[in-house]
C-alpha cells in the first residue's frame, strides 16, 4: 500500500514501523511534523508509543536516551540548531553502550530558510564519530528511519538520521507496511558508471538534484555518479570510486563534510575548492551551473543551459511586490512592539527566536542570537550601559514557548544579580511559527490529552521577579503605561528585572465571537499621509495609496482588531507640528 | 512521461491544496510523482510556490526555463515565477486583466507560451466562495487535458481531499472553471483572456 505524504511523515512512518517505543521532540522548522506523524501512525496502528513535546531539545534528547538506556527503542527529533541545545548529552552519550535503540533525527536547513544559521549535522556527527545517514528522498528517509533503529540495536550506538528541509517537506507516495515488516532496500555507491573522466559524489537532496541535472544536460552516458548514504563512517566503495576518477565533483549540503572526508587533493572539487558556492542551498539552477561548467572544463559535450536574456529584460521594468515575512494582520505581538517602542524609542531591544523576531521591522527588535538570548543579552547590555553611566532602557522580548525553552535560568540569574531590564513575555498561548504546538502553560500534551497547566506568572514570581504586570497588548495605552511603570519601579525601589506578560491568543488560534471594531476600520478618515504607521505598526492589511496620499485598508486581510487606530492617534503628527520631524523616525514620548 | 508544474500564489489561498490535489491525482493515475513546497516564515500572506514533477524524476526541484506548466493563483506571483516556465510552456493566471502588458505578452508570444488569463476570483466570488479561486484555476487547467490530468481524476481527488462542509462549493467553482475553458475553446477564440459571460454584466467593481 502507498500513501502520499511529506518526508517528515515518512520518517515518522519508518520509526513507527521499526517499533519505536518513545519519541521526544521540540518543534522547529523543518522538523516539526515528525512527532505529529508518530502520533498519527501510533493511533492508526493502535500501538502504545509514548510521544511528547519536550520543553527543549536537551530534555527531548535525555528523555529518549534514558529510554534507550533501559532497553527501549527511542528517538529524539529536532532541527539542526536544536541539536546544539542537546550538545552536552550528545557528546557524552555517543560513547555509551546503547541497550535498546537510540536514533536522533536532526533536520538541517540549507539556505537557511527559517533558522539563524546554516549548519551541517553531518559535520558535527563526523567530527565526533557518530554514525550519520543522509537520505535523498522521502521514501529513502522512511527506509532509513526504519534501518537506523535496527543499526542502533545491532551496533549498540546512537545513530543520527539527517534530513534537510527539501527532504522533510517534499511529498511523494510512500510504501506502507505493517509494523515490523518493512521491506527496506538501500542503495549506495556508484549509480552511473561512465568511465573514469568525470565523477560526481553526492549525498542527500543534492544527489537527487544531480541525477536530474545529469539527465537534463544529456550527460547520463558521460559522467559517473556515486551516492553516499552513510556519510560517517564513509563506505570504502566511495573512496574506491574517487580513487579511480580523474576529476570528482562533490555535491552536498550544507557544509563540506564529504569533501573533507574524501581529502582527494586537487582532483576533488567542491565548496572548499571554490567550485561550488560556499554557502546557500544547492538548488537546481546552482547544481546545473556547476555540473555544466565542470563538464565543459573536462571536455565533455553537454546540452548546456543558456538563460534567455529576453525573460529578464521583459521583467525588469515590472514592480513585483516584495513579500517579506510579516506578523499576521491582527497579531498581538505587533501591538506589543508598537507599545515598547512608543514608550521608549531610545531603548535597546534584544529579541529572541520565533514569530516575534519580526519585531525588527517595527524597530523593536535590535538583535537576537539564539533561543533564550533575549534575556541574557539584556543582562549583558544592562551591565555594559550601567558601567558606562548610560541610563538607556533595555527592553527584551521573548515568546511564551521560548520562555519555557530557554529563559528560566537566565531570568533567575538576572534576578540574583539585580539586572534592571524589562522583559516582555509575548504570551499568545502557542508555538505559532512552527505550527501551533502546545506550550507548557496550557498543560495540553502532544496527543491532545490535558495535563497539568503551568501559568507563566507563577514561574516568573517563583524566580523572584518583583515587578510583574499582565496586560492585553491590544490595550495599547495600558501596555505603554505598563512599560513606563516598569521604569518607574527601577527608579524607585526596583532591584530585579521587571516582567510584563503581554497576553492575548495568537490570531490564528483566537475564536473571536465578534469584530472588535465596526466594519470597515476607518483608518483612512484621519490619515494625514505621514506614513508612520507603515514602519511603526507595519500591518500587512494596509498600504499607502499614492493616488489619494492616504493609507488604505485591505479588507480581505484586515481582522478588524482596530489597534491601528490607537497607534495612528498616538503617532501621527499633531496639529501645528507639521509633517514628520527630520532626523527622527520614532514616535514622540508624551 | 516527464511533466513539471509550478504552482505559485500567496499564503492562505489554497496553493498547497491545489498542488496536493495534482500530486495525488498523478499518483492515483499510476505515475511516479514528487512535490516540493516553498513557503517563507510568515504564517499568512507570503509568497508560496510548489513544484510537482510527474514521471521519471529524482528530485522535486525545478530549474529556470524548465517547467511545462505555470499555474499562477495570483498575478504578481506569475511574474515572480515566470523564469521557471520553459519555451513552449503553458500558463494559467488568476487575474482580472483582459491582457498582459506589452513587454510580457511579446515575450510570451516570442517564447511560444500559451497563456490563459482567467478571472478565478470572480468565478469563485460569484459562488460566494472567494477562498476557492484555486478551484477555478484547477478546473480550467483540467480542461486542458495535460496528461495525466483530466476532469474526472482531478475532480475525484478534490472529493477525497476537500473537507465535507466546503466540498460542494469547491466542486461548483471547479466545474465553472472547467466550463469556462471548454466554452472558450469551442467558441474558437483561443484568446488570451477568458471571462465568464455574465447575465447582468460584470459584478466586480472596486479596486485592488
Amino acid at each position: 500500500m502507498k500513501e502520499v505524504m511529506i518526508g517528515n511523515f515518512a520518517i515518522a512512518r519508518g520509526l513507527v514501523e521499526a517499533g519505536v517505543e518513545l519519541a521526544a521532540s521540540y518543534p522547529g522548522t523543518p522538523s516539526s511534523e515528525i512527532l505529529p506523524g508518530i502520533i498519527e501512525f501510533n493511533r492508526r496502528e493502535k500501538l502504545s508509543i509514548h510521544a511528547e513535546w519536550s520543553v527543549n531539545e536537551r530534555c527531548a534528547f535525555e528523555t529518549a536516551f534514558g529510554a534507550a538506556f533501559s532497553g527501549k527503542k527511542a528517538a529524539c527529533i529536532m532541527k539542526q540548531v536544536g541539536l546544539n541545545v542537546a550538545f552536552s548529552p550528545l557528546l557524552r552519550g555517543r560513547s555509551k553502550h546503547i541497550k535498546g535503540a537510540f536514533v536522533i533525527v536532526a533536520c538541517d536547513d540549507p539556505g537557511p530558510q527559517s533558522s539563524q544559521t546554516e549548519q551541517d549535522t553531518r559535520l558535527l556527527a563526523t567530527m565526533f564519530g557518530i554514525t550519520v545517514f543522509d537520505p535523498v528522498s522521502p521514501q529513502e528517509a522512511a527506509d532509513l528511519a526504519y534501518y537506523a533503529i535496527q543499526y542502533s540495536i545491532e551496533h549498540h550506538v546512537p545513530v543520527i538520521l539527517r534530513s534537510t528541509h527539501r527532504v522533510s517537506h517534499a511529498r511523494e507516495a510512500i510504501d506502507l507496511f505493517p509494523p515490523g515488516e518493512r521491506r527496506v532496500v538501500l542503495t549506495e555507491g556508484p549509480m552511473l558508471n561512465n568511465g573514469a573522466g568525470f565523477g560526481i559524489v553526492a549525498s542527500g537532496m543534492s544527489y537527487s538534484v544531480a541525477s536530474d541535472v545529469v539527465y537534463d544536460l544529456g550527460l547520463e552516458k558521460e559522467v559517473s555518479l556515486c551516492k553516499a548514504l552513510k556519510v560517517f563512517p564513509l563506505s570504502p566503495e566511495i573512496r574506491v570510486f574517487v580513487a579511480a576518477m580523474e576529476k570528482v565533483l562533490v555535491l552536498e549540503e550544507t557544509d563540506s563534510t564529504l569533501e573533507a572526508l574524501l581529502d582527494g587533493g586537487d582532483k576533488v572539487l567542491g565548496r572548499i575548492s571554490g567550485h561550488v558556492p560556499s554557502e546557500g542551498e544547492l538548488n537546481y539552477d546552482v547544481v546545473r551551473g556547476v555540473i555544466g561548467k565542470i563538464a565543459e572544463a573536462c571536455g565533455i559535450r553537454s546540452r548546456q543551459f543558456v538563460p534567455d536574456p529576453a525573460v529578464d529584460s521583459a521583467l525588469k521594468n515590472l514592480t513585483i511586490p516584495p513579500r517579506p515575512p510579516k506578523l499576521c494582520a491582527g497579531c498581538p505581538h505587533r501591538a506589543s512592539f508598537y507599545a515598547m517602542r512608543h514608550a521608549f524609542p531610545e531603548a535597546l531591544f534584544p529579541g529572541d527566536i520565533g514569530c516575534y523576531t519580526l519585531g525588527t521591522y517595527q524597530g523593536a527588535v535590535d538583535t537576537c542570537l539564539d533561543m533564550g538570548s533575549g534575556v541574557t543579552l539584556a543582562a549583558g547590555f544592562y551591565d555594559s550601559l550601567n558601567q558606562d553611566g548610560e541610563g538607556r532602557p533595555v527592553i527584551a522580548s521573548v515568546g511564551d514557548s521560548t520562555f519555557f525553552h530557554a529563559c528560566l535560568e537566565p531570568l533567575y540569574d538576572a534576578v540574583r544579580k539585580h539586572k534592571q531590564f524589562l522583559l516582555i513575555i509575548m504570551d499568545n498561548g502557542t508555538t505559532a511559527m512552527t505550527g501551533m504546538q502546545p506550550t507548557p502553560q496550557s498543560g495540553v500534551r502532544a496527543d491532545g490529552a490535558v495535563g497539568k497547566a503551568m501559568p507563566i506568572e507563577n514561574v516568573v514570581r517563583g524566580l523572584g521577579v518583583e515587578f510583574l504586570q499582565i496586560v492585553d497588548p491590544y490595550d495599547l495605552h495600558g501596555m505603554i503605561g505598563a512599560v513606563r511603570d516598569a521604569y518607574e519601579y527601577f527608579e524607585t525601589k526596583g532591584e530585579t528585572p521587571a516582567v510584563i506578560i503581554a497576553r492575548r491568543p495568537c490570531i490564528l488560534l483566537e475564536k473571536r465571537t465578534g469584530d472588535l471594531i465596526s466594519s470597515p476600520v476607518p483608518l483612512e478618515e484621519n490619515c494625514v499621509g505621514c506614513k508612520k504607521c507603515l514602519t511603526l505598526f507595519d500591518c500587512p492589511a494596509f498600504f499607502f495609496r499614492e493616488s489619494s496620499k492616504k493609507i488604505k485598508i485591505d479588507e480581505g486581510l484586515c481582522t478588524k482588531c482596530g489597534v491601528c487606530l490607537l497607534a495612528c492617534a498616538l503617532s501621527r503628527p499633531r496639529k501645528g507640528q507639521g509633517q514628520a520631524q527630520k532626523g527622527r523616525t520614532g514616535p514622540q514620548t508624551v | 512521461m516527464r511533466l513539471q508544474i509550478v504552482c505559485a500564489g500567496v499564503g492562505g489561498r489554497g496553493v498547497l491544496l491545489a498542488s496536493t490535489i495534482l500530486i495525488e491525482a498523478a499518483t492515483e493515475a499510476g505515475y511516479k510523482a514528487l512535490a516540493s513546497d516553498e513557503y517563507g516564515m510568515s504564517q499568512r500572506g507570503g509568497s508560496v510556490m510548489s513544484v510537482i514533477k510527474v514521471g521519471d524524476f529524482a528530485s522535486p526541484l525545478v530549474g529556470r526555463e524548465s517547467a511545462d506548466i505555470l499555474l499562477a493563483f495570483e498575478e504578481s506571483e506569475f511574474y515572480r515565477n515566470l523564469a521557471f516556465l520553459k519555451r513552449g510552456g503553458v500558463s494559467v493566471i488568476n487575474t482580472k486583466l483582459e491582457g498582459l502588458i506589452q513587454d510580457i505578452s511579446n515575450l510570451l508570444q516570442e517564447r511560444n507560451v500559451a497563456c490563459h488569463l482567467v478571472d478565478g476570483d470572480g468565478v469563485a466570488m460569484r459562488r460566494s466562495m472567494i477562498q476557492a479561486s484555486n478551484m477555478a484555476i484547477l478546473g480550467f487547467f483540467s480542461a486542458l487535458s495535460v496528461a495525466p490530468f483530466n476532469l474526472e481524476n482531478v475532480q475525484a481527488t478534490i472529493r477525497r481531499k476537500v473537507p465535507g462542509k466546503v466540498l460542494q462549493k469547491n466542486l461548483e467553482v471547479f466545474q465553472a472553471g472547467y466550463d469556462l475553458a471548454i466554452s472558450s475553446v469551442s467558441s474558437g477564440d483561443g484568446g488570451l483572456s477568458v471571462r465568464e459571460a455574465l447575465p447582468f454584466g460584470p459584478t466586480i467593481t472596486g479596486e485592488s
